[in-house]
């Protein structure tokens, strides 16, 4: 059968039937207008664990204290959001019981961060997570933190889980930096993942070094990138103080939700539906043609924690 | 005569080695043209004693995916140099070589928000980053944060960094078609590849116009999001692979045209194409179809 090849009259049809699905450059397949409403939980702009279903579940935990002047994280408000995450996340009442479900004593621990010099994936949250996996009993010396260099890094070579952590912000060539995006580093020539604005990113997650070993995702919204001008561009301007962070084992489903932050700020921001000036398309492709998680948010089970101020979606 | 493989293996050798000292000598040339045009301080910051050079492999140490742009404009090496001043944030200066002046006006043409900073061929800043082209070669200068300082660093640089170049180059010709309101510099994009012009103007995920065959191609979207329609000019190397990207694009984008080449799409507005010689046209989002064609037969003569 041949390829459907997609243009800019199949956007125009499906905006002609229902706006919001014709966003021309859009991440996410499926019902846009099904996908689960914000919800404020039971008291002082607190959002509260509101469901229980398993299904590409994910969490998006918030403090306004997160992030303070100058852009400093605080260490440890970031801890308590990822472990409140963690818990809500596998249904447990301590980190330490939810930390199990990711890792093991015996297993080699690789943290997949992110180093771009102007928006790194942080410390304080790279603190956080190896500080869970040390307590739950993988000896120092089996953990790693790294971005570039993971290839040649024997731990990452060795390693029987990842653990995937980087900041949310848009992306020249991808559209958006996801977490899909983040394994770029496990192939030796990221170039031949780039094309089509780096449609089958999702195929590198089939690759031995790291196929089934990532037990947990992490997009960093605490000061996420809404806009950007120019390849190695970066403005200041056009980052804000979210204070979040989503966490999920579904990767796609976790970038899904960070896609819909950032398009809710970019709505807010710029008074109208501005598309990415490059489409994310590598999310829903990750979902529709390589299978890797779910990009459907009407099938995301979406659970909010903390903080609700401008929380966008 | 019959020669053993000792020698075939020295003469070999003597050739390779030969050409990649030729090519070594040729990029350390490229290099030190590059390192001539920064100053090694401004206003205060001084240059770090190291510079980075990248070429279209490395780059993506540097700039991660989004080194594909530059590398769409067939880019050649990348000079890097940091300025650093106590208790003030850096400046970075990116100095591209692109190899012809077509594709450094391409390059910098993608990106064209911001106010004109008059230097060089064609400038602009945006909140800290400061871009602009002369001759064939593109640079970048940014401020890890935008303050009044660095903003005034950032334009010395600038002014120093443009008159070192010392020659102008010519835009791609392509551009002198174009039809009067569709020529405003701050609209106009020149580009070889279909997810460069997806960019600005989705028209399909694959390349159905054939981009990555032509000599190149001109998008010109006057207005903030094209409505006074919008412009695509493909110039081929031969009329054939003109022709046969015409019949590919009205068989895949308007296959329910009522008549060839001209189809009111579903957002009630028209888009219509036509081929000359080895040049493709087409022009999307046309109020009408008589506005649609009119355009199209504005189009200027040139040289194809």
């Amino acid at each position: 059968m041949a390829k459907k090849i997609i243009t800019r009259r199949d956007f125009l049809r499906a905006a002609a039937v229902t706006p919001l699905a014709g966003a021309i450059g859009c991440c996410c397949t499926g019902t846009a207008a099904v996908a689960p409403k914000p919800v404020a939980g039971s008291g002082q702009g607190v959002a509260t664990l509101q469901s229980v279903s398993r299904a590409s579940r994910v969490v998006l935990v918030r403090d306004e204290n997160a992030v303070t002047a100058g852009r400093t994280f605080n260490a440890e408000v970031i801890q308590k959001m990822l472990d409140d995450a963690v818990m809500a996340l596998f249904g447990e009442k301590s980190p330490a019981a939810a930390w199990k479900k990711i890792v093991k004593p015996e297993d080699t621990v690789g943290i997949k961060t992110n180093a771009w010099r102007q928006l790194p994936t942080g410390k304080e949250v790279e603190d956080a997570i190896k500080k869970r996996v040390l307590e739950a009993g993988v000896p120092a010396e089996k953990v790693a933190v790294a971005d570039r260099g993971v290839l040649n890094n024997p731990i990452f070579q060795n390693a029987t889980v990842l653990i995937n952590a980087r900041p949310a912000r848009v992306h020249y060539w991808s559209g958006l930096g996801s977490c899909v995006k983040n394994y770029i580093q496990f192939v030796p020539k990221p170039s031949e993942y780039h094309n089509d604005a780096c449609a089958d990113l999702a195929t590198i997650w089939n690759l031995p070094l790291v196929k089934d070993k990532t037990k947990l995702n992490i997009q960093v919204m605490l000061t996420p990138l809404f806009h950007n001008i120019g390849p190695s561009g970066f403005n200041e301007k056009y980052l804000w103080p979210y204070n979040g962070l989503i966490v999920g084992q579904d990767v796609v489903a976790v970038d899904t939700m960070a896609y819909r932050v950032i398009q809710a700020k970019r709505k807010q921001f710029f008074n109208e539906d501005q598309a990415l000036e490059t489409s994310a398309h590598h999310i829903a492709l990750a979902d529709t043609r390589h299978k890797l998680g779910t990009s459907d948010p009407g099938k995301i089970d979406l659970i909010k924690l903390g903080w609700t101020g401008e929380i966008l979606i | 005569m019959k020669w053993g493989i000792k020698p075939v293996l020295v003469l070999l050798l003597t050739v390779l080695t030969g050409r990649f000292s030729v090519m070594g000598a040729a990029q350390d040339a490229v290099d030190s043209r590059l390192k001539s045009f920064l100053p090694s301080d401004v206003r205060g910051w001084r240059a770090e004693p190291e510079d980075a050079v990248y070429d279209r492999e490395t780059i993506f140490e540097y700039i991660d995916g989004a080194g594909e742009v530059y590398r769409a404009y067939n880019f050649r090496r990348l000079l890097s140099r940091r300025f650093v001043r106590d208790g003030r944030p850096d400046l970075v200066a990116d100095l591209f070589d692109m190899g012809a002046s077509y594709d450094a006006f391409g390059v910098f043409s993608n990106d064209l928000e911001g106010e004109e900073a008059g230097l060089g061929q064609g400038s602009t800043y945006n909140g800290g980053l400061l871009a602009f082209w002369k001759d064939r070669y593109f640079v970048s200068l940014s401020a890890d944060r935008e303050t009044e300082e660095t903003k005034a660093a950032l334009f010395s640089l600038g002014r120093s960094i443009a008159a070192s170049i010392e020659q102008e180059g010519p835009k791609p010709p392509l551009l002198t078609r174009l039809p009067p309101e569709f020529a405003e510099a701050k609209a106009v994009r020149y580009l070889h590849n279909h997810i460069i012009l997806n960019r600005h103007f989705f028209v399909s995920h694959d390349d159905i116009l054939g981009l990555g065959r032509a000599d190149g191609a001109v998008l010109s979207k006057p207005g903030k999001k094209g409505e006074r329609g919008v412009l695509l000019l493909v110039e081929y190397p031969t009329a054939k692979t003109a022709s046969d990207a015409y019949a590919d694009f009205l068989k895949i984008y308007m296959p329910d045209a009522k008549e060839p080449g001209s189809v009111q799409t579903e957002d009630k507005t028209w888009t219509a194409t036509t081929l000359r010689g080895k040049l493709l046209a087409v022009v999307f989002h046309a109020p009408s179809e008589a506005a649609a064609k009119d355009v199209l037969s504005r189009i200027k003569s040139g040289v194809t």
